[in-house]
Parts: C-alpha cells; structure tokens; sequence
C-alpha cells in the first residue's frame, strides 16, 4: 500500500515537471511559428506593393506601347452603345449598356 | 568512557547539522522575506522584456480597391558604439551595404553613446545581407516604411508620412488618427538565452490592431489620364504649373486631382515644400472670364438678364470709374448669351451692375467663393472675396469678369458642379469609405448637399448658355465628339508683384465646364499657370478637357447622346 502511494507520489511529480517542460517546448514552437508568420505575412505584402507597382496605369500603358506595339483607339473606335426600346424587351426594367470597339484598320507605322 | 565519547560525538554531529539547517533557514528567510522585494524587481528584470507594438499604418486605396498606399515592414540599422572594437573597420564592412559613406559611418561608430541609428528604412534587399552576416556591436530592428506602389500618381493629394510614420502632408495628414495603428506596450517572459518564452496563466499576446483602410472616390485610371493630358499640356506650353480636378456634379466625389509638376512621394529628399503644395487647395487665383458662368447664374436667376436679352458692346472699349474696360474684339448689339460665349467683359461688366454690390456678393458667397468647401484634404484657403463695403467704384464690373476676387481651383468647380447638377451646391468629397483591419465598414462618408444656390430652370438656362460657348464661342477647341459640353473659357493677367499692376505676360488660362450637359457625369477645372506664347483658355485649358472628358467618358461607358463623326483611319499598303 505504502509502495503504491511513492509509485502515485512520483508519477504526479513526472506528470508536473513533465507539464512544465511541454509547456515550455510548445511555447518555442509557438514563438518560432508567429515569427515565420510576420515573415510570410512580409513577403506577401512585398508582393502586393510589387503587383501594385506592374500594375500602375502609367506602366500597363508603357508596356502595351513598347512591348506590344499598341495605340490608343482613335477618335470614333470606341462607341458605346445604349439598348434601346427597340432592341430591349418589353416591360425591362433597366437599359442595358454595350461596349463595342469599332475595328477600323489602323496603319501603326505612321 | 567510550560511551560518553561517542554520545559527545553525537551531539557535534548534531550541532553541526542543526548550524548547518540554521544557516540555510536564515539564507532562505533573508532571500525570500529579507529581501524580497529587491530580489523580485532584479528577477523580473532579467526574464521579462517590456516592448512597445505598433500596429500597421492603414492602407489606402482607390475606388476599385487599387493600392496607392501601404505600409511595409523593413530593416532599420543600429549600432552600439561601446561594443564595436574597431569603427574604421566596421563602417567600411558597412558602408557598401548600407549605401552610407564610410567617414559618415565611422564617425557614428566612434560616439561615446550607447545607441546610434547608421541607417534607418532600408529597402527589404539590403537587410538580407544582416541574415547572413553578424557584425559586432550592429543590430537589426524592423519599422514600418511607407509605400507608394504607384509612384508620382496622385502625389498631391495623397501627401506623404514621414519617417516616424506619421501623416504630414495630404490625406496621410487629414486621416492621422484612422491611418494610424494601435500602440500598445507588453512585457513578455524570456529565458536564459533572450528567447520568448510562455509562463503559465499568460495569454497569447494578440498583434496590435493595423490601421484603418482609406477607400477614396479617387479612380486611378482617370487620375493617369488626367496626369499624363496635364504634364503634357504644361510642357508644350512651358507653363510654370497646372491644376486639374475632375469630380461628379451629383455627389461631389472626387474622381481626380492632379497637380503638375508632380512628385515622387517615396523620394522626398532634395525636394522643396513649393513642390509637394496641392495648388488646387492652398493657391487663389483671379478665375478671369470662367466668373461669367456663375455672373450668368446669378442674372438669370434674379430675371436681371434674360438669354436673349440685348447688351450693347460699346465698340470693345467702356469707361468706369476713370478707367477703361476692354474687350478683346469690337462687339456691337449682343445677346445676353452671346456675351458669356464670346466672352465679352463689357457685357459682363454691365450684368453685374445691373445685379449690383451687394446681390453680386451675396450670390458668389452661395457659390461658395470667400469660404472653404470643406472637402477633407488639408490646407484650404478661402480665396479672397471682400466684403461690398470696401468694394470701389470698378469693383462690381472687375468681380463680373473675374477680377478682384480670387478663388482656388477646387472652389470654382464645386460652383460649376452646382450648375451641371441643376443647382445644388455639393461639398466635395474624397474618402468615401474608412475600413478597420478585418474589412468592417467604420464609416461611410456620402454625399453631402450644401445649400440650393439657383433653381433647375436657372441651372438649365445656363447650360444651354455655356453649351453655346463650345459650339460658337471661346471654348471650341474643348468640344468633345459624341457629346454635348457645356463649359467656360477664362485667361486672366497676373499681378506683377514688382509693379503691383496687371502683367502683359503672364496670365493664367483655364477651362471649367461638365459632359455630358444634358445628364453631366464630369465637372472639371483645367488651370495652366503662366502659359508661354498663346495663353488663351480656349487655346491652352480648353483641349486638356476634351482629351480628358473623351477618354474618361469612354472609360467609364457613357454612351453618346449625339451622333459621333467617325475619324476615317488611314487605310493604305
């Protein structure tokens, strides 16, 4: 009975200590994951300022010149087209807008 | 006698025991209760480690959600003088990395101090090389470092934070207290080696909160449009500066604003104040002609003036009051319509008299002209409209063509706004939206009315008027295909400061107007300060609204109300 009552006595002192000391090792592991937190959470906002920067409208409009070879539609390509009541269903409750480019050929080595 | 021998022996061991326990009992009683208190402070000192947080700045963003401002987290460089062994050597270690010379450094490293910043807000690439290499006596700590993504694009208006982090200039500035993030002191248990460690009954120690999210009415594809017309309207005129705003007269919101020359508000070294100034706020201007559209409102509504009401030209010259007013060409009989189309500033001069003083003012101060329109951006002036009581005998016929008066550019198209959006006066605005870190919506700015400042019907009159001065007047060249504009055309002379007198070279030319007149969706102010050669509102403001007003409208979708003249490409081989 007495020896029973050491075996209980000792296995609550591991079961503290050894309490204490996971506590301690998951308190690293929490310390080193909060830390490759603030690092990921770095790199991803480095990669919206760059994904803001290449998507600036100075330098899409830089690219489509020089890269692409684009031009900005001349005067009267781009109409914008409102759906009449002709083309509109009866009854609908709100027009309906249409965007369409007009293809003119256009020679880009003026 | 070997008894008593070994029982005396005993009570040495006894004693020595006792003497021994007695020793350790006082130890203890003098750690633990003694002193104590002294101990607990010395204790706390080397496992605790009080550190400030600071949450992220807000991030601001445009209509469309477009970052144009946000905060990063990069290595700032310290060094610890008493601890570095030799200063010559470490700063030329140093001083390629940190792009700082090597007397600069050197002579930071040689202080008798125990802190000292080498190098603060590096760019991220530059810290990479302190992850690889320890340098004695230099440590790394991370800051917060301001971003503008977009570079020059709407520097003016968003201002820019400084190196602590807070707001001096523009909307960093008006937003302060939103954009900044929480603050907040925590001590946190450490062992042996400095690393964090929990202790038991701790909570997880919560990031402080970032700092509000500024969602502006800004949109950034009409700000580059505005941008790129306005710095290439002030180079071909080689004009000192220009101003541009483009809002929507229905609610006021701010769609653009843009100030030439414009500047980088990530390089702010080596630039002067006068550069960084939102002119379109904190500069008051004579407007010259482009008054007429609000003197026409105000004659119209008080039924002094009707559109075709005739007004004599007087030949293009009138004496008042010992002075003569000109015209830039002979007009004869006109009607009151075509005198804000051709511009006259007789006929001007003569509605204004016909108004009077004190209805003049009054009907300028509803327009808002004298006073801030508000708008949440910092550094408004209120312009210069005096009071009728120190007005002179001329003042009535100069304040009718825009002199006498000064006003900013953002208070001359809120009054033209007033005009398209059928006579209410809107306060402008330019944060729409203030959002915390978890997207939850803290305050929603809408539009604002300000007061009725003419009726609908006045409103219309108006704009069939300032219709008139795109299709036959002075503001021609801002005539956009497809759509009707309305607008007015101004050139005004400077004030020569060495001779306090009107200049015969300098002036200032713009153009304000909205499209489409019959359902306006843009009112905007083109102002070019100091134009070379041709100075004329219609030859140098006026075309940077027609190629604005034309490539936004197409931007946003808005379908022409008149039939488009189709420019024939040029077909060949």
């Amino acid at each position: 009975m007495r020896l029973l009552a050491i075996c209980v006595g000792l296995c609550l002192v591991f079961l503290f200590v050894w309490e204490r000391v996971d506590m301690v090792r998951v308190g690293y592991q929490v310390e080193r994951l909060k830390q490759e937190k603030t690092v990921l959470e770095r790199e991803r906002d480095q990669l919206r300022i760059k994904v803001s920067a290449l998507s600036a409208p100075d330098r899409v409009a830089k690219v489509a010149a020089e890269r692409l070879g684009m031009t900005p539609p001349q005067r009267g390509q781009v109409i914008v087209v409102q759906a009449g009541p002709l083309m509109a269903p009866p009854m609908q409750s709100a027009p309906v807008e249409l965007r369409v480019a007009k293809h003119e050929p256009v020679d880009v080595r003026r | 006698m070997a008894g008593s021998l070994r029982r005396n022996r005993r009570y040495v061991m006894l004693l020595v025991l006792l003497g021994g326990f007695g020793i350790v009992l006082f130890r203890l009683v003098s750690l633990q209760v003694l002193q104590a208190a002294e101990l607990t402070v010395k204790a706390d000192r080397q496992h605790q480690k009080t550190v400030s947080l600071e949450g992220a700045r807000g991030t601001i963003v445009d209509r469309n959600g477009k970052v144009l401002a946000m905060n990063l987290e990069v290595p700032s460089v310290f060094g610890v003088p008493t601890d570095v062994d030799s200063p010559a050597k470490t700063a030329r270690l140093l001083s390629p990395v940190l792009h700082v010379r090597v007397s600069e450094l050197e002579q930071k490293l040689r202080q008798d101090r125990r802190f000292v910043w080498l190098a603060r807000k590096l760019d991220p690439e530059q810290g990479r090389w302190f992850d690889r290499t320890r340098v004695e006596g230099i440590g790394v700590v991370m800051e917060g470092r301001r971003f503008y993504p977009k570079g020059p694009l709407l520097s003016h208006l968003l201002g820019f934070a400084g190196m602590d982090g807070q707001g001096l200039e523009g909307i960093e500035r008006r937003y302060e207290s939103d954009l900044q993030g929480e603050k907040r002191v925590t001590v946190l248990q450490r062992d042996a080696k400095g690393r964090t460690v929990f202790s038991k009954g701790q909570q997880a120690e919560q990031a402080p909160a970032s700092g509000h999210r500024l969602v502006l009415t800004i949109d950034e594809v009409i700000q580059y449009i505005v941008e790129k017309e306005l710095d290439n309207a002030v180079a071909r005129a080689q004009a000192k500066s220009g101003t541009m705003i483009v809002l929507e007269p229905n609610s006021g919101a701010l769609l653009a604003l843009a100030g030439s020359p414009r500047f980088d508000p990530n390089v702010l070294s080596n630039l002067s104040p006068d550069r960084w100034r939102n002119r379109a706020l904190t500069d008051a201007y004579e407007p010259g002609s482009t008054m007429k559209a609000i003197l026409a409102a105000a004659a119209i509504e008080e039924r002094v003036m009707k559109p075709e009401t005739l007004v004599f030209g007087e030949q293009g010259s009138m004496a008042i009051a010992s002075t003569v007013i000109h015209d830039h060409e002979k007009l004869g009989w006109l009607t009151f319509a075509q005198v804000i189309q051709k511009s006259s500033n007789i006929g001007a001069a003569k509605a204004g008299m016909a108004l009077g003083d004190q209805r003049l003012h009054q009907y300028l101060q509803t327009f808002g002209f004298g006073a801030r329109t508000e708008i949440d951006l910092p550094g408004e002036v209120t312009g210069l409209l005096k009071n009728p009581k120190a007005w002179g005998r001329r003042t009535v016929a100069s304040v009718s063509m825009g002199q006498e008066v000064g006003v900013t550019p953002m208070q001359m198209v809120t009054a033209i706004a007033a005009i398209a959006n059928g006579g209410e006066l809107m306060k402008p605005y330019v944060v729409s939206e203030i959002r915390d870190a978890q997207d939850e919506l803290k305050r929603q700015i809408l539009p604002q009315v300000r007061r009725r400042v003419i009726s609908r019907e006045t409103a219309r009159a108006v704009t069939r008027i300032l219709e008139g001065v795109v299709t036959e007047g002075t503001g021609g060249k801002a005539a956009i295909n497809g759509f009707r504009v309305a607008g007015k055309t101004g050139t005004a002379q400077k004030i020569d400061p060495r001779t306090r007198a009107y200049s015969d070279s300098k002036f200032v030319s713009s153009f304000v107007g909205y499209v489409p007149a019959d359902n306006p969706r843009l009112a905007m102010i083109v102002v070019i300060d100091e134009p070379q050669g041709e100075a004329w509102g219609g030859a140098v403001a006026a075309p940077v609204f027609n190629r604005v007003g034309e490539q936004a409208l197409s931007y946003l979708g808005v379908s022409s109300s008149e039939p488009v003249k189709l420019a024939m490409a040029a077909s060949g081989p």
